[in-house]
């Protein structure tokens, strides 16, 4: 079981942003996707998502062997993938528990989930997050604070159970006492029946969650790859020695 | 019983200015025009009806809209008749009186004589005039001071027939220290033809009097031209909060002003409306201060479907020496097909200083950001749709405070998004 890219080429209205990104995430696995603003990491997030906004030119996206590169984000969702945006929208007048009932019974149409059931479930994941229970009585975003927002997308990752999570730069915007719980929510949810792919600027959100496999991407493309000493590496030396072995080699 | 020489008065003035005035064309810069070209007011009849007992043998409209709620008082008119009236008798233990205006001239003549038509007037055009005028049955409320009124009091317009003119009339009283509920439906069932509604409402909120305030239109299929002034006048250091729904008619010309009369008194207006098909809504409020230290607060959203049009202007006026009054108005509509038009017109008169108004409108389309983000969490496009429309409603709903009539104004515009659902979701997609 697998999330699968294959040579993907992506373009927005003006320019092509990913210039042929090959990546695999099996169930199970962690994985980093570090790089520095501009790289196109979120490009690659919005396009396993299918954001409307980003066409692909070539290549394709796998899930599980079956290609969805086409298929709509609703479709991607309901077979399980998950991304949790950097700057998530807000949605009025929709209460955060309203659209956690709703996104969890999109998946179960014919069989939703009962109150009481459901309810345990929200309580259970709220724990973990440490959530403010009134917190689900408030309008999805309306007015919630960067960390408040990024808990809401893992409380909606926990909610959701994907086989496939895309975490995009959910460290952003969070000091440490937050980091850690959004990095402690994580690591509760790693497992074996989910695969994650965590994309990132910074490497602290990786002294909390281990990755079991590290890619960097520069301009487009996926520069080096390797186990957690990449990060590490990364940590001490910054971007600019790999955009000079790039250089060089290229 | 012959009628108090002061409403005869006021009905042969309010005739002159019917007979003199043409059919009226509203027309807003040139380009936005709300006609009654199509409007044949002379097929159309004040039709009269027999009482009824009990509400089931009215159209179930009717009972379907009031749900079994236990009311305070509750009068119907149907056509030109009163057909139903009812009082809780802990209510009237009150001094709570809902009655038809017609039994309150005979019954409290002076108190009617005091209130009748002091904010409306024959002289706003010809259907104001022609309310005033032709008026029969009609509905009078009266709160007095110092009790508190738990239950709803209601007010139901019926139109069930093509062909029928309804002329229409409510006065509300509500006296000083008191607390009510009023609301006014106007209802219809879906039918072949025109039909038209004037009408006149106007209510007076007492000084410390505390007000809600809910009128629900829903005149459904039909050709109902709904034709209304409906004013309300609040006391010093009253409050009255007003929730308008105005969720179908085929044509509606509606002048909604609310006048923060005195130091010290409150106004909130939330506004909703839906128009679909070839529905034509013009909507004119005002939020008026004539007096100093006065507040108010304006928000109305629409949605548009099909070919509708929907035009919403909203003023804020604050008078000569209305020093230290603070108010803001907000208005947006949601179009959500290429051929519906929406216009929001906020706009402010203020001849005083050392006040604070504004105001801001938008006219919107549905976030493409909101519904991918909605569908990456597994939701179809339109009923992501639905739930953002449905959202975006919430904000004035919840205002009602009222269970069963935001259960209603749920149901009717989840009821309308599906009905428009492929064109809806056609929109979307093609942007």
């Amino acid at each position: 079981m697998s999330l699968e890219i294959q040579n993907l080429h992506v373009r927005t209205e003006d320019r092509e942003i990913l210039h042929g990104v090959d990546l695999v995430v099996r169930k199970g696995e962690t994985h980093a996707l570090m790089g520095p603003n501009g790289s196109g990491k979120s490009t690659l997030a919005n396009t396993i998502m299918g954001n409307p906004n980003y066409e692909v030119t070539e290549g394709k996206i796998l899930l599980n062997g079956e290609d969805i590169t086409e298929a709509d984000p609703d479709e991607r969702a309901r077979a399980g993938v998950f991304m949790a945006f950097q700057y998530p929208a807000t949605i009025p007048g929709v209460s955060v528990a309203n659209f956690l009932r709703m996104a969890v019974n999109a998946k179960r149409p014919d069989d939703p989930i009962k109150v009481k059931e459901f309810g345990q479930l929200l309580r259970q994941n709220m724990d973990l997050l440490r959530i403010d229970p009134q917190f689900t009585s408030r309008y999805l975003n309306e007015g919630f604070s960067g960390g408040e927002k990024k808990r809401a997308e893992i409380l909606q990752l926990a909610m959701l159970k994907p086989e496939f999570a895309v975490l995009d730069e959910t460290d952003s915007g969070l000091d440490i006492d937050a980091l850690k719980i959004v990095a402690d929510g994580v690591n509760a949810l790693r497992g074996p029946e989910m695969g994650g792919l965590i994309i990132t600027h910074y490497t602290r959100i990786l002294n909390y969650v281990r990755p079991d496999f590290v890619h960097i991407m520069i301009d487009g493309r996926i520069v080096r790859e390797g186990g957690p000493e990449l990060a590490d590496h990364l940590e001490e030396q910054g971007y600019d020695w790999i955009r000079e072995e790039v250089g060089a080699g290229a | 019983m012959p009628s108090p020489t002061f409403l005869e008065e006021r009905r042969k003035a309010a005739l002159e200015v019917f007979e003199r005035e043409p059919l009226p064309t509203w027309r807003r810069s040139g380009f936005w025009t709300t006609s009654l070209r199509k409007l044949r007011l002379d097929e159309l009849e004040p039709r009269r009806y027999d009482p009824v007992s009990s509400l089931d043998e009215l159209n179930p409209v009717v009972s379907e809209a009031l749900r079994d709620e236990e009311l305070a008082g509750l009068i119907v008119q149907r056509g030109a008749s009163t057909v139903y009236t009812q009082l809780d008798p802990a209510a009237a233990e009150q001094g709570v009186m809902v009655m038809s205006l017609e039994q309150a001239l005979e019954e409290h003549p002076d108190l009617v004589e005091r209130w009748y038509m002091k904010r409306l007037s024959e002289n706003e055009g010809k259907f104001p005039a022609a309310s005033a005028a032709f008026w029969t049955g009609g509905a009078f409320v009266y709160v007095p001071r110092d009790v508190v009124v738990d239950k709803p009091i209601q007010v139901v317009w019926l139109i069930d027939e093509a062909g029928t003119a309804q002329y229409a009339h409510t006065l509300g009283i509500v006296e000083d220290g008191s607390k009510a509920y009023i609301r006014e439906y106007n209802l219809a069932p879906d039918f072949e033809g025109q039909a038209l509604h004037a009408g006149g409402f106007e209510l007076y909120c007492r000084p410390s009097s505390n007000v809600k305030l809910a009128h629900l239109q829903d005149w459904g299929s039909g050709e109902v031209h709904d034709i209304s002034t409906k004013r309300v006048e609040i006391a010093a250091d009253a409050h009255c909060g007003w929730v308008p729904a105005v969720l179908g008619g085929h044509l509606t010309k509606q002048t909604l002003d609310i006048v923060t009369h005195e130091r010290g008194s409150d106004m909130r207006q939330n506004g909703l409306y839906f128009t679909e098909g070839n529905e034509h809504l013009d909507i004119f409020t005002t939020d008026l201060h004539e007096a100093g230290d006065t507040t108010g607060d304006t928000v109305w959203k629409g949605a548009l479907t099909g070919e509708s049009r929907a035009s919403y202007e909203g003023l804020i006026e604050i008078v000569f020496g209305a020093q230290n009054s603070h108010t803001y108005l907000q208005t947006h509509s949601m179009l959500l097909s290429p051929k519906a038009k929406a216009d929001s017109i906020p706009s402010l008169i203020v001849k005083t200083d050392n006040v604070s108004a504004s105001h801001g409108g938008t006219v919107g389309e549905v976030d493409e950001e909101q519904v991918f983000y909605m569908m990456t969490r597994g939701l179809h496009r339109l009923e992501a749709v639905r739930i953002l429309v449905e959202g975006y409603f919430e904000e004035v709903i919840q205002k009602l405070e009222d269970d069963r009539l935001e259960e209603v104004v749920r149901e009717r515009i989840a009821g309308k998004l599906t009905e428009a659902a492929e064109q809806v979701e056609d929109y979307i997609a093609q942007r």
